[in-house]
């Protein structure tokens, strides 16, 4: 096996699967790291994004002009959870998320009743190319690219925007921001419905990679945790690029060489020991701080 | 009040009566008679009606209707297997409670069908000389196709009302693809409901889960799903297809078609690893190698790394074992991929139904040793598969566990009969008769000494657009390793699960 195809896999096998684990994180990094709630439904918010595209493609819209209304239709279902359950929630941690893990179930099983246990699958766009004995799939590199944009779409938002820093200042001293007249429900609401589109956005563009189940949730729960909890919520944006890239990088050589197994089980370890070394996750460190 | 008095010795007269026709439903000579007991039926039904009216009375004298307990996931990451196995349960309850049954009895009709190229005239005996020990050929060979014989509805009168005169009723229960609740509602069937019989079980470490609960209570159970095989267990039956019906004579296919160089990928669990050490201890027997194994663990879904590793180990064809919606993952990513290899499996498209679920041709060149598939030609199946849209017009496929399921409440009904009571000992002996039920895939036997199911096994291959065909034909697979290991469950009572590694055989031939 000739090395540099050998290393361009491992590149590539790298990017994608940090590109999943930041999809899957990045609207629960926004929820908890705003507004500090933990979001269990969080998997099943990414679920309505999958069923939504899924839906449409088969009525006959083209895959990419789905996105968007999977976004909208997150928002909106962030909207109502806030509305009727969350804002009632605040500071209290353990009620929300009790909370938010019984609407993870309901919108399941809503789901299974609703739409059967199956839904045919969206064909994955643009097929593949090749590379020495390896070949890659274009889709995958796509969603690298909407993965790392987004990211940086964020990073433009919350740092050079009048109301990316209204709500940093609700995040980091809400009372402070009060006294100078930023209305903090507001901000919640609109963080909260935020996090839910990104979440269902998400789920969209990762539909033609995955099975179409009202389950499907559970897949992206426990990768975006881990995501999540490396991270840490100091700084959201740095905090889920540098978990991700450092779990990846010691999922893919092992993965590639043990087998998906001892991946699994590095990915474990690579998580535990980064959070034993840096309890409040890898956005805390200082020469990671980026303010 | 007479009526009323009388009606519970009507029934059980009828029973009997039934029976007995049940018991030779299969020779066609016995037709006149039958209409004989058909018509005494409708006379004593009549006679019954008023019955109708007083039925807490009738069942109290009977013991209430016959509970069959039945356990699959219906929620979960299972759901898509366990909801076709609960509708397969209610649709053959409706059956039972409708008075029919499988055909069946000591010995199955047999006769399903064969594929290959047909002559072009029926062989002659002695054309073109004297010699009548001499069978023509019936001339060139012409186009290849499937010859099946057009049998007879398999579905007859059992000439029964329920079981035994009383009516069926299912209990069935969301194990929620999680252990802990399968062994919860397992206690609470067994113990809180006490069920006649309990079908239930996916996944083997379900299965394993509730067995010990099974034996702690010496419960009729039927397990229905194919799985890597090796339980002896004298409250156990397993109807569903195992290794050496499935593995080997795809192994060996695969081998000669494609090539000796497989790669396998399994679940990382009871079923992927013995199933995999199946296929490790069978490849050489076929000149065949296995020149990678990954397990990979049930939460898995993104398989960029998976895919990778095969592209650098470059086999001659894949070995798929996935299970569960998760790993389904795998198929499209891998088409996306560009990965072309040819794939074999004994779980996939005849249960996950992957080839209906995933856009084309993300399962091209799939082949897999089922005992069921939907796609089935033959005219039993053509018939089962319409009275299953019938009661289920929304279901999005029938796999082949739900059929197991369906004829293992069939099998179930006439082992009641045949004992002539529910009570749970006797039903298992009489499941351990020797018993032959011609279900929709073809005959299946259910073998007394180990409790496992001889099957029909049709080799499946979807192409390119995923239309299903078939390649070869097994009229019967016997399961014959437990066998091998000495289990006789009639004479000597066992409560485990052989392992291969019990086995010499399974390194016997490794190199």
């Amino acid at each position: 096996m000739d090395l540099v195809p050998l290393l361009v896999s491992l590149l590539y096998q790298g990017l994608t699967i940090a590109a999943f684990l930041i999809l899957c994180s990045i609207g629960l990094m926004i929820i908890l790291g705003m507004m500090n709630i933990i979001n269990l439904a969080h998997g099943e918010i990414m679920m309505i994004g999958a069923y939504v595209s899924t839906i449409l493609v088969s009525s006959g819209l083209p895959f990419f002009a789905t996105l968007p209304v999977c976004f909208i239709v997150g928002c909106l279902t962030g909207y109502l959870i806030e509305q009727l359950f969350i804002r009632h929630l605040y500071d209290r941690l353990l009620s929300a998320l009790v909370v938010t893990w019984g609407l993870g179930l309901i919108l399941a099983q809503g789901t299974l009743l609703i739409f059967g246990p199956f839904m045919p699958s969206i064909e994955i766009p643009f097929g593949s190319i090749q590379y020495g004995d390896f070949t890659f799939s274009v889709y995958q590199i796509f969603l690298v690219a909407v993965a790392f944009g987004t990211l940086l779409g964020l990073h433009i938002l919350f740092h050079k925007t009048p109301i990316g820093l209204k709500t940093r200042a609700t995040m980091q001293l809400p009372e402070v921001a009060r006294t100078i007249g930023i209305d903090q429900h507001l901000m919640y609401s609109l963080t909260f419905s935020f996090g839910s589109g990104l979440a269902a956005f998400a789920g969209g563009v990762l539909a033609p990679t995955t099975t179409i189940a009202p389950f499907m949730g559970t897949q992206f729960v426990a990768p975006a945790f881990i995501t999540v909890v490396v991270g840490g919520a100091h700084n959201i944006i740095t905090g889920t690029l540098y978990s991700a890239t450092a779990l990846t990088a010691v999922k893919t050589p092992v993965g590639m060489f043990l087998g998906a197994f001892a991946g699994t089980v590095g990915l474990f370890v690579a998580a535990l020991i980064l959070i034993r070394l840096c309890p409040n996750g890898l956005s805390s460190i200082k020469v990671f701080r980026t303010r | 009040m007479n009526i009323i008095d009388e009606n519970p010795r009507i029934r059980e007269q009828n029973t009997k009566i039934e029976n007995e026709s049940e018991e030779s439903s299969d020779n066609p000579s016995s037709d006149s008679r039958r209409e004989f007991i058909k018509a005494s039926t409708v006379a004593s039904v009549a006679l019954a009606m008023p019955a109708i009216i007083t039925s807490d009375f009738a069942s109290a004298q009977s013991g209430g209707p016959v509970k069959i307990g039945h356990l699959e996931d219906l929620s979960g990451n299972l759901a898509v297997y366990g909801l076709q196995k609960d509708h397969a349960a209610q649709l053959a309850v409706a059956e039972i409670n409708a008075g029919l049954t499988l055909k069946g009895g000591p010995i199955g009709s047999g006769g399903v069908g064969v594929f290959g190229s047909t002559a072009t005239q029926p062989p002659l005996m002695g054309t073109g000389s004297g010699d009548l020990n001499y069978l023509d050929d019936g001339g060139d060979r012409s186009n290849e196709t499937v010859a099946y014989v057009e049998d007879d509805e398999i579905l007859v009168e059992s000439g029964d009302d329920g079981i035994l005169g009383r009516p069926v009723e299912l209990l069935n229960l969301d194990g929620q693809s999680n252990n802990n609740i399968w062994q919860q509602l397992t206690r609470k069937l067994i113990q809180g409901d006490k069920v006649d019989c309990l079908v239930a079980g996916f996944t083997s470490a379900e299965r394993e889960a509730i067995r010990p609960i099974v034996d702690q209570f010496n419960q009729l159970y039927i397990y229905t799903n194919q799985y890597e095989g090796g339980v002896a267990d004298a409250n156990t039956f397993c109807t569903g297809a195992i290794c050496e019906q499935q593995v080997i004579p795809v192994v060996d296919y695969m081998v000669k078609k494609f090539g000796p160089r497989i790669y396998t990928i399994a679940a990382d669990y009871n079923f992927g690893q013995l199933t995999a050490a199946w296929t490790k201890a069978t490849a050489p027997l076929v000149g065949g190698e296995i020149i990678e194994e990954e397990f990979v663990p049930l939460e898995v879904s993104n398989f960029s790394t998976s895919i990778a590793r095969i592209q650098a180990a470059k086999p001659d064809w894949i070995f798929t074992l996935l299970v569960g919606s998760n790993q389904s993952n795998y198929y499209p990513q891998a088409a996306a991929a560009g990965l072309e290899y040819p794939m074999a499996s004994t779980v996939n498209m005849a249960q996950g139904y992957e080839h209906r679920r995933f856009s084309t041709p993300s399962l091209n060149r799939m082949h897999n040793c089922v005992n069921y598939i939907e796609e089935i030609p033959t005219k039993r199946n053509r018939d089962f598969v319409k009275r299953w849209y019938e009661m289920f017009p929304d279901d999005p496929y029938i796999g082949q566990m739900a059929q197991n399921t369906y004829f293992s409440v069939h099998l179930y009904a006439k082992a009641a009969r045949l004992a002539g009571t529910t009570e749970q000992e006797a039903v298992k002996r009489a499941l351990e008769t020797g018993m032959t039920i011609e279900a929709p895939e073809g005959a299946v036997f259910m073998e007394p000494a180990t409790h496992h199911a001889g099957h029909c096994i049709r080799l499946a291959v979807a192409d390119e657009n995923h239309h299903v065909s078939f390649l070869r034909e097994w009229p019967m697979i016997t399961p014959w390793w437990l066998q091998r290991m000495g289990v006789n469950l009639v004479g000597k009572k066992e409560y485990k699960q052989y392992i291969p590694d019990e086995d010499p055989y399974f390194t016997m031939f490794s190199n």
